[in-house]
């Protein structure tokens, strides 16, 4: 049988990684981390609030985002506004394959994929459900560390924007998607930031 | 109130599952891993700080030219057209998105920046032995900046850029690539080579009373 630090009252400082010996703490009484007087907690304070206001957050911000044109391209005058996804059906029309499953990876799957493995997270921790705890914490752990990609539409439509913007001949023109889409990029990041991934392993020390 | 007492270093705690785990100094060979959920609880410090110094000082030298010079050109009907990191702030300033102007310039610019400053600032401070008051708040900064910083995905919208543009014009890549190349690298091995938990033990044992 494995004993969690907590079961022993002892708490890790989530900055610099210390373990302290937390006193019971009366209501509103804080404790500090000894080495770096950062806040001490067991857990991260209304984790699971917090994850489920960033996720819904985003995932309402999803729909203006697919929906609404990121990126125009005007050349000599003409040029209709794209979603992300008909950005992906040109870029694999025009025989640019690996491009377009960059772009679809980056600004579709990525997104969908974390929002979706956060609510499967929150439901495991908030239902108990019996899934495995190890493949939990990988899915926790992917989405941290694919989160970052989705910025690459929105460092694209920078570049672009900057490149291509030569008067008559071609401009590129950024659409009202890209802030809601910005949006969606650092909402996930937040709620993957808040959820505790040891409330998972919790649920066996009950 | 109550205050948090020490514990011993040979006991650790898993940061994914909380699984306590004691530690025998002597394996501290490579790389320490939880034995539940194969999170990464320690790795080698070899001559780290050294790199993660040289790696930061060159960043930072590299840093105003890669963020000026143009990375792209493009060529269009005798046209000219051509882009920079800065450039690509200001513009989109320009054009009404300022959140998404903002959002960039924090995750090309100043991340970048701010982690490598604090990198060597804090290496450097361990190096002659020098603990300035707010040693802690500047470890705890750069890894949030060493978290925001996305270069690494800039460079990947670069060459997606590039090869969109490919059809349209003549794009050429310029010295601010060459600049932004060598800056990514820097970033890579001033994050992969500092030792956290040891500057951590450097001020708590060093630390002005």
């Amino acid at each position: 049988m494995s004993i969690s630090a907590q079961q022993r009252g002892i708490a890790r400082c989530t900055e610099c990684g210390k373990l302290s010996h937390l006193p019971e703490l009366g209501h509103d009484a804080t404790a500090a981390c000894p080495r770096c007087n950062t806040a001490l907690n067991f857990r991260k304070p209304q984790s699971l609030q917090r994850s489920w206001a960033y996720t819904i957050a985003a995932t309402a911000l999803m729909i203006p985002a697919n929906i609404l044109p990121i990126l125009t391209v005007i050349s000599f005058g003409q040029g209709d506004p794209d979603t992300i996804m008909s950005g992906v059906v040109k870029l694999w029309v025009a025989d640019l394959q690996a491009i377009a499953v960059i772009v679809f990876i980056a600004s579709i799957a990525v997104p969908v994929l974390k929002l979706v493995i956060l609510v499967i997270l929150m439901l495991v921790v908030q239902c108990q459900l019996p899934l495995s705890r190890q493949q939990c914490t990988i899915l926790y752990r992917f989405i941290h560390f694919i989160g970052r990609w989705s910025m690459l539409d929105l460092f694209m439509i920078s570049i672009l924007v900057t490149l291509v913007h030569l008067g008559n001949i071609a401009t590129v023109e950024s659409g009202p998607a890209a802030t809601a889409f910005a949006a969606v990029v650092v909402l996930t990041l937040f709620a993957a930031n808040s959820f505790d991934p040891r409330l998972i392993w919790d649920l066996d020390n009950d | 109130m109550a205050e948090p007492s020490h514990i011993p270093h040979e006991f650790t705690a898993c940061p994914d599952c909380d699984l306590l785990l004691q530690t025998a100094q002597s394996d501290h060979t490579l790389e320490g891993r939880c034995p539940r959920c194969k999170a990464v609880l320690w790795h080698a410090a070899k001559h780290t700080d050294t790199v993660s110094f040289a790696a930061a000082i060159s960043g930072l030298i590299l840093f105003y030219p890669a963020m000026t010079l143009p990375i792209l050109k493009l060529k269009m009907v005798g046209q000219h057209g051509s882009n920079s990191l800065l450039g690509g702030i200001y513009r989109m300033w320009l054009e009404q998105e300022q959140i998404l102007a903002v959002l960039i310039m924090l995750c090309s610019l100043l991340a970048p920046l701010l982690h490598l400053l604090l990198t060597a600032v804090v290496c450097f401070s361990v190096r002659f032995n020098h603990y300035p008051r707010h040693f802690p708040l500047w470890i705890k900064y750069k890894c949030l900046m060493q978290n925001w910083n996305m270069l690494e995905v800039y460079a990947m919208g670069v060459i997606v850029a590039y090869v969109k543009m490919m059809h349209d014009g003549e794009v050429t890549v310029s010295a601010g690539t060459y600049c932004l190349s060598a800056l990514l690298l820097c970033v890579i091995l001033c994050s992969q080579y500092f030792h956290e938990e040891q500057a951590w033990q450097h001020w708590e044992k060093n630390k002005p009373a």
